[in-house]
């Protein structure tokens, strides 16, 4: 054995002689520090303590001697390699433009290794990314997935794939040719094709025109490409290539002739992963829920292989890494998105491995449903991921009525979705908020919970928040809060939100804010007359906030806010003249009532069937001025426009239609009006 | 229904298939000789034949899959652990690539036991413990299992002669099966970071040969090969 056993040298010394002046002195040191950090965290964060790396960086940034060059690139990488504070400590010694510089040194041992080093920077979620896009730092990486040597290609891919996060960078990097030469490296050796195969997944996500291109690539050869990589003898390559496709089907439904069955090829590949060891099993339930995110068929065929279950049992397992968990979640949600029986069979499924250790008489006792308690673990989680994953899995369960009658209702999952709509991230927050307006719909043992503690407080907060996603979630899960509550709950909403802020929510600058808090009012105004009221309580401010988006350019606005109108007509006979008033000083204002324009609207079906609805309950029931109201509506031109609507194209529209006149007939008739 | 039925009566007399058909057969199969070469060259590649592999080279054209002075590199730590010189192995390792001790947890504590082995063999008893402590120890607390072998390993220090252990387990990690282990978990380990897979396929072909054998023997009866190594053709069973 070699007399200087490293591992007893004293770390002080080393360190000191990283920057001696004598050149062997500094390689033997370097080599020393490299050979003792390499595979043990404990030895790294010691060294990063004593002030190594910033000696390390220097040598590497001023020395020119190739095996100088060569050990503290390696050392460089070894720092970031397994540990955040590496990361941090090597970022910090301003260590990416010497290892981008030398990227291009003559030598190909000194480019290899700084490459290598570059990978595991980037490996971690703390790598600077937008930095990359500075400069001519993306045409320079562009070139090197050209570059002669194995891992200086591969590594050049690699910080692509970990880069692009955004449209825009994405967008840079195909518009400077980076999928063809990506996909060009498909052929390469095992390595460059799983670089190049991550880094086409991450230009294709949530991306249709680049999926789009990727599809039309080479006459479709690219494509192909990929496809046959999905049968690949190594995991992690059949891995990455349905991760490429899942993403390019998920951007771009149907993009493809052979689509639906090189999906169902997928699926079972996919599903044979969830075993493997390593990235490839680790990232495979992501993969499977891109893949069959909005398809239901898909979803069908892999409840049929089990799935369910196979995921299920992954949230029972303990030391599962947070990426995984977050996958497992996110596909127990898109399986359970749609699928009644798929929701079903995760809730009901029986923690057996406790139940085999437990007496058997008491067995049925004891027998819990076992995703509950992991649900609500991974609610409460450290990871972001995780939260937001476990939040939309619990949306998804909240889709069926009869889960939340049964096995949702517990407060264990509305206490922690609570705490999560003040979680410091946006996206936990409006993930926990999206699963709130889901828990809160109808049923009144959530609606209590919310009651008692501090909820709609906290909800009223974010519907003011700056993010606008937070405040649409935010007002939806207050709508979902009122529908069919009962007038206290109404009163008390209203009495913490205020009509103001209402009525400012209503003329949101989001569109999509602005419906959800039309929506809102539909369902505070809906039933009772007393829930009615309300719109005119405040001098009306709420009922004229509504008026003014009767006449939205955007119908799916207005047809909410005329469903509002629906809403109050049906009430009392205060009610019907209010509405009554408001046409009428529509029509004198811009000649054609809004209730006619929606009568006379081609676009939608629905307006005209909503509008045919609101004279219908103007006409009933028949109260003390009905036939005032006749008259007024017909010199409205409401009652000729309806007599032109008898044969409308819409069959829900033609019979609504001769229903309204009908009732006008009648109250003619009773009344002796004379016919026309 | 019929289908069933046809079924049944071909399982039951399978077809026979004379040596002089299948042998007709058998030549009508056309190998290219550049494909036979390639799966011996890979064969010499992956097993570190390097000399075998230049000869191989020189003689039939065949170009290596990988750079043979790699295959040089490779052997040189691959001997380093069988003669017990792990330290050396680390060094050399790390040399041709840093990321294969790092990225693997499960192999660099494995090197790391081994080093613990040689140091007791050797007799250096205090280095040893030290060495446990610093090194080893760590590791055991990032990961139960590692720790499990920890143990076992220490548990040679508990005899003053480790080769009269009475524990099988124990007494077995002072064999030389024990380096040749862990220099193949090490010589995969460059292979895999080669982008080069760490077996040859040469065995792979022969254990679809016995598959497709052990298929065929349901539906035919035809000239079998038993002596795989050479490859002779048996008279079928009628």
């Amino acid at each position: 054995m070699p007399a200087s056993a490293s591992w007893a040298s004293r770390p002080e010394d080393l360190v000191e002689s990283l920057s001696s002046l004598d050149n062997t002195a500094r390689l033997k040191a370097i080599r020393d520090v490299k050979n003792q950090i390499i595979g043990n965290k404990t030895k790294k964060l010691s060294y990063i303590k004593l002030g190594a790396v910033p000696r390390v960086v220097e040598i590497l940034a001023s020395d020119t001697e190739v095996p100088l060059l060569v050990q503290s690139a390696a050392a460089v990488g070894s720092f970031a390699c397994g540990t955040d504070a590496g990361v941090r400590a090597v970022l910090d010694s301003g260590v990416l433009p010497h290892l981008l510089k030398m990227l291009q040194n003559g030598d190909t041992q000194v480019a290899e290794a700084c490459a290598r080093s570059l990978k595991m920077i980037f490996h971690s979620p703390l790598a600077p990314k937008s930095d990359m896009f500075q400069g001519h730092r993306m045409e320079l990486l562009l070139k090197l997935l050209n570059h002669g040597n194995e891992s200086v290609a591969e590594v050049a891919a690699r910080v692509l794939a970990r880069c692009c996060e955004t449209k825009e960078h994405q967008l840079a990097l195909a518009n400077a040719g980076g999928l063809q030469s990506l996909v060009s490296l498909l052929a390469g050796s095992i390595k460059i094709r799983e670089a190049s195969l991550d880094a086409l997944a991450a230009l294709t996500k949530n991306n249709k025109h680049l999926s789009e291109m990727v599809i039309k690539l080479d006459n479709g050869d690219a494509l192909a490409s990929i496809i046959r990589l999905i049968k690949d003898k190594s995991s992690l390559t059949r891995l990455l290539a349905c991760m490429c496709l899942a993403n390019i089907g998920k951007a771009c439904p149907g993009g493809y002739s052979q689509e639906s069955e090189v999906r169902a090829d997928m699926l079972s590949i996919l599903m044979r992963l969830l075993d493997e060891p390593g990235q490839a099993g680790q990232d495979a339930p992501g993969v499977l829920a891109d893949l069959v995110a909005n398809n239901e068929e898909l979803q069908k065929a892999a409840a049929d292989q089990n799935a369910v279950e196979k995921l299920a049992d992954f949230l029972l397992r303990k030391e599962v890494p947070s990426k995984q968990l977050e996958g497992v979640l996110l596909g127990l949600s898109e399986l359970c998105s749609k699928l009644e029986n798929s929701r079903r069979q995760l809730l009901d499924l029986q923690d057996l491995k406790s139940f085999n250790t437990s007496l058997a008489l008491a067995a049925p006792l004891l027998l819990r449903p076992m995703v509950h308690g992991s649900l609500v673990a991974a609610l409460r989680h450290p990871c972001d991921g995780v939260k937001v994953a476990a939040c939309a899995c619990v949306r998804s369960l909240s889709r069926s009525v009869k889960n939340l009658r049964t096995s949702l209702t517990s407060e264990q999952f509305v206490r922690p979705l609570l705490q999560l709509i003040n979680d410091p991230s946006p996206a936990v927050q409006a993930e926990a908020l999206t699963a709130v307006g889901n828990i809160v719909l109808d049923f009144t043992p959530q609606k209590s919970v919310i009651m008692q503690t501090d909820g709609i407080a906290q909800l009223i907060n974010l519907a003011q928040s700056m993010d606008h996603t937070l405040r649409r979630n935010a007002v939806l899960a207050l709508k979902n809060f009122l529908f069919m509550a009962d007038i206290t709950v109404k009163h008390r909403v209203i009495a913490e939100l205020t009509i103001p802020t209402l009525c400012d929510l209503i003329q949101d600058p989001e569109e999509e804010v602005q419906e959800q808090a039309i929506t809102l009012v539909r369902n505070l105004v809906h039933g009772e007359p007393d829930s009615i009221e309300q719109i005119f309580s405040d001098g009306g401010l709420l009922f004229q906030a509504i008026e003014k988006q009767l006449i939205n350019p955007r119908p799916d606005i207005a047809l909410q806010a005329l469903y509002v109108i629906n809403n109050v007509v049906s009430g009392s006979e205060v009610h019907k003249e209010a509405v009554m008033t408001s046409i009428l000083s529509s029509q004198l204002a811009s000649n054609t009532s809004w209730l006619t324009r929606f009568l006379q609207d081609t676009s939608n079906p629905q307006l005209r069937v909503v509008a045919v609805w609101c004279i219908i309950n103007l006409l009933y029931p028949a109260g003390e001025d009905i036939s005032s109201r006749v008259v007024r509506l017909r010199e409205a031109g409401v009652e000729a426009q309806l007599h032109k609507m008898v044969d409308d194209s819409c069959l829900d529209v033609k019979s609504h239609v001769r229903t309204a006149l009908e009732m006008y007939f009648g109250i003619r008739h009773i009344d002796g009006l004379q016919c026309i | 229904m019929s289908m069933v039925h046809i079924g049944m009566m071909q399982s039951s007399s399978k077809k026979v298939i004379t040596k002089e058909e299948w042998e007709k057969k058998l030549s009508e199969v056309k190998i290219r000789k550049e494909d036979m070469n390639r799966l011996v060259m890979n064969f010499l590649v992956t097993e570190g034949y390097v000399e075998a592999a230049e000869k191989f080279q020189h003689e039939s054209g065949t170009q290596p899959d990988i750079d043979l002075g790699t295959i040089t590199d490779r052997m040189a730590v691959r001997k380093a652990v069988q003669c017990g010189q792990v330290e050396d192995a680390i060094e050399k390792v790390n040399d041709l690539n840093p990321e294969i001790l790092d990225t693997n947890p499960q192999l660099f504590f494995h090197l790391q036991q081994q080093r613990l082995i040689e140091l007791i063999r050797a007799g250096k008893v205090e280095e040893a413990l030290e060495f446990a402590q610093e090194e080893l120890a760590p590791r055991g607390e990032e990961n139960h299992a590692f720790l499990e072998e920890l143990e076992r390993t220490v548990a040679l220090l508990a005899f003053d002669d480790a080769s009269t252990c009475p524990v099988k387990e124990v007494k077995e990690l002072l064999d030389n099966a024990q380096r040749q282990k862990t220099a193949s978990e090490l010589n995969a380990a460059i292979l895999t970071s080669q982008s080069h897979e760490k077996d040859p396929k040469l065995p792979s072909l022969l254990k679809m040969l016995i598959w497709a054998q052990n298929q065929l023997d349901e539906k035919a009866s035809y000239p079998r090969i038993n002596d795989l190594v050479n490859a002779t053709l048996e008279e079928p069973v009628t």
